[in-house]
């Protein structure tokens, strides 16, 4: 026979505030948000993260307010 | 109804008693203008994520407040705030819109507890409330941080933008 197929497993990405059920991304939960900001302290992208539009939405206005407040970095360096 | 959260960020340098006294200050003037303060956090001495005025740490506060008939004052407190250089930062936010559409779906945060009453110890500032914050990356910037240096060239960026490749 020829070569055994190769069978990729892509995990299905699930947004994380769908699957917690969490409607209102508090911009005090450093501990959830600071999940969403890797290494650099960006923004995670949704293509990575999965998260849903609506929750990206909320997401991102959290992350920024808590910036302001120095809750989270803007920048790493 | 209305609900907002108001959250300041003082000069660490400023006294707990101090602290307190400008909070009860805020308190009045909030309820002086017809609003209700339904709950008040104080986190207490806190790592800031990066430098503001060359200070690293902060002390925050939290009001939770509530207006009956939709009226605010608040632009006033956030003048008063404004005015104050002892006020590093400052944020109001409407919550009550979002909380409702939200429903009960909210998730939970946990006021850090108060950090313990140790004004001038260095190796552990912010006490063990701090820590899981400081875990990720700001963390990684707080040794190399000089007060003066708004960036201070670190080990850490080569070491990061390798990785990420």
């Amino acid at each position: 026979m020829g070569r055994p197929k190769k069978v990729f497993y892509r995990r299905r990405k699930v947004c994380k505030f769908c699957a917690d059920k969490i409607d209102y991304v508090d911009f005090k939960d450093v501990k959830l948000l600071q999940q969403f900001i890797p290494e650099r302290s960006k923004i995670l992208p949704r293509r990575i993260s999965g998260t849903c539009a609506r929750h990206q939405r909320l997401l991102q206005t959290a992350i920024k307010r808590a910036r302001h407040l120095a809750l989270i970095p803007f920048t790493t360096d | 109804m209305r609900t907002y959260e108001l959250m300041f960020v003082v000069d660490p340098r400023v006294a707990d008693e101090d602290v307190v006294a400008m909070t009860q200050d805020y308190r009045h003037m909030i309820e002086a203008g017809g609003l209700e303060i339904t709950k008040e956090e104080n986190w207490g001495r806190r790592k800031l994520a990066y430098t503001i005025d060359k200070m690293n740490e902060g002390k925050y506060i939290l009001f939770y407040i509530q207006s009956q008939d939709g009226t605010t004052k608040l632009h006033e407190v956030e003048h008063r705030m404004r005015q104050n250089d002892k006020v590093l930062r400052f944020l109001t936010v409407r919550t009550d819109l979002d909380l409702k559409r939200a429903g009960s779906r909210v998730s939970v945060v946990e006021p850090p507890m108060p950090a313990t009453a140790s004004p001038a110890a260095s190796p552990a500032p912010a006490g063990p409330p701090a820590t899981p914050v400081t875990a990720g990356s700001p963390a990684t910037a707080a040794p190399t941080a000089a007060p003066a240096a708004p960036y201070p060239p670190g080990p850490t960026v080569e070491a990061a933008s390798g990785r990420e490749e």
